[in-house]
């Protein structure tokens, strides 16, 4: 049987690219060093297979088709679109067609109705943390898309179902691999919106504090702050999916960096499976 | 409201050749898209308050980005 050997998450953002030759150099040190122990943490679980949870930011869907949650079923999965993710050194990402068909089967057994896609692209939300976590050897990478830029949204109480549904499917999957989860995105941003640029400083403390409380009081405080902590904040759906996969006991804080210069509360949590 | 056509526009120039030809000639690329006159003129002007009750906040965001505007500018605009 396969088995969840690892649950991580990290911040993502354009201008972690397009801006790192100007970040502050204590903040970029410290940011770069987030992601590089989360790449290490990562690898030492010596994953087969990394699940990577994140929105697509309208690289694969539009408004003829949102889907709530995709999964990545295909054999290969393409590198990000974004032209000025050129330098990206993957092009194409190995996916696992039969982890990724099973969490669809599992998905659908048990109420769950989720899109799948043979074919994705895994744009920066994926790719920034991937390229960032400097891993010699990149895990295959299955991908789930999960809703969290266009209204509505999946609810965030779905989102923790969703985790506990992964380790399900991962626990009942017969081959004796090895699996992580990785979520991206959050904490505090605000993009293309008047509050463009802010940072919640407070919030995120308060949900990486929360992250560490019952899940009830946590989901209770995100569906109360979100509508006013900056559109980019949503993405912490990504995050309880990690969490619930994990048992939802909290993470251990591998950083916290808010960084003016990429606009984005950036923040590397590992958590205990 | 979501305003599908300039949606679609936005979303489109993601392309970096179709990029190319709006920063070139914008009213050619206009022209395929079936967009109400007072969108169209706001696209043009940059009207960011108008075009942002009309489409996603990220698409929003490429579109100045394409046009080469910083971002200073356009949270700048959005607060006008």
């Amino acid at each position: 049987m396969a088995s969840l050997v690892g649950a991580f998450a990290a911040s993502h953002g354009p201008l972690i690219v397009r801006e790192w030759d100007n970040v502050p150099p204590a903040q970029k040190k410290r940011m770069a060093e987030g992601f590089r122990e989360l790449g290490r943490r990562v690898a030492a679980t010596e994953p087969d297979v990394l699940i990577a949870v994140s929105p697509d930011h309208w690289s694969n869907f539009f408004l003829d088709n949102v889907p709530s949650i995709c999964v990545g079923v295909g054999e290969v999965n393409e590198g990000p679109p974004e032209p000025w993710m050129k330098a990206f050194p993957h092009r194409e990402i190995p996916g696992h067609a039969g982890l990724g068909m099973h969490l669809v089967k599992t998905a659908l057994a048990q109420g769950f109705e989720p899109s799948y896609s043979h074919r994705l692209k895994l744009d920066h939300g994926i790719c920034i943390p991937l390229w960032r976590m400097e891993m010699e050897k990149l895990p295959r990478i299955v991908p789930i898309l999960l809703n969290s830029i266009e209204e509505p949204m999946p609810s965030l109480a779905r989102c923790a179902e969703w985790g506990r549904l992964l380790r399900r499917a991962i626990e009942s999957y017969p081959e004796p691999l090895r699996v992580a989860i990785l979520g991206t995105g959050g904490l505090s941003h605000s993009i293309g919106e008047k509050t463009m640029g802010a940072i919640y400083e407070d919030f995120d403390q308060e949900t990486i504090r929360r992250f560490g409380g019952a899940e009830q009081e946590l989901i209770r405080y995100l569906d109360e702050k979100l509508p006013t902590h900056g559109n980019g904040s949503e993405e912490v759906r990504n995050w309880l999916v990690a969490h619930a996969a994990a048992g939802s006991r909290g993470f251990e804080l591998v950083d916290y960096v808010p960084v003016p210069k990429v606009i984005v509360g950036c923040a590397f949590a590992a958590w205990r499976v | 409201m979501r305003d599908y056509w300039l949606s679609k526009l936005f979303f489109d120039l993601q392309s970096p050749a179709l990029a190319a030809q709006f920063r070139a000639d914008p009213q050619a690329v206009l022209k395929n898209y079936p967009l109400e006159e007072r969108v169209k003129r706001a696209v043009l002007e940059h009207d960011a308050p108008f075009l942002a009750q009309r489409t996603n906040a990220y698409l929003l965001r490429y579109y100045f980005f394409t046009i080469g505007m910083k971002d200073a500018e356009f949270v700048q605009r959005l607060n006008g």
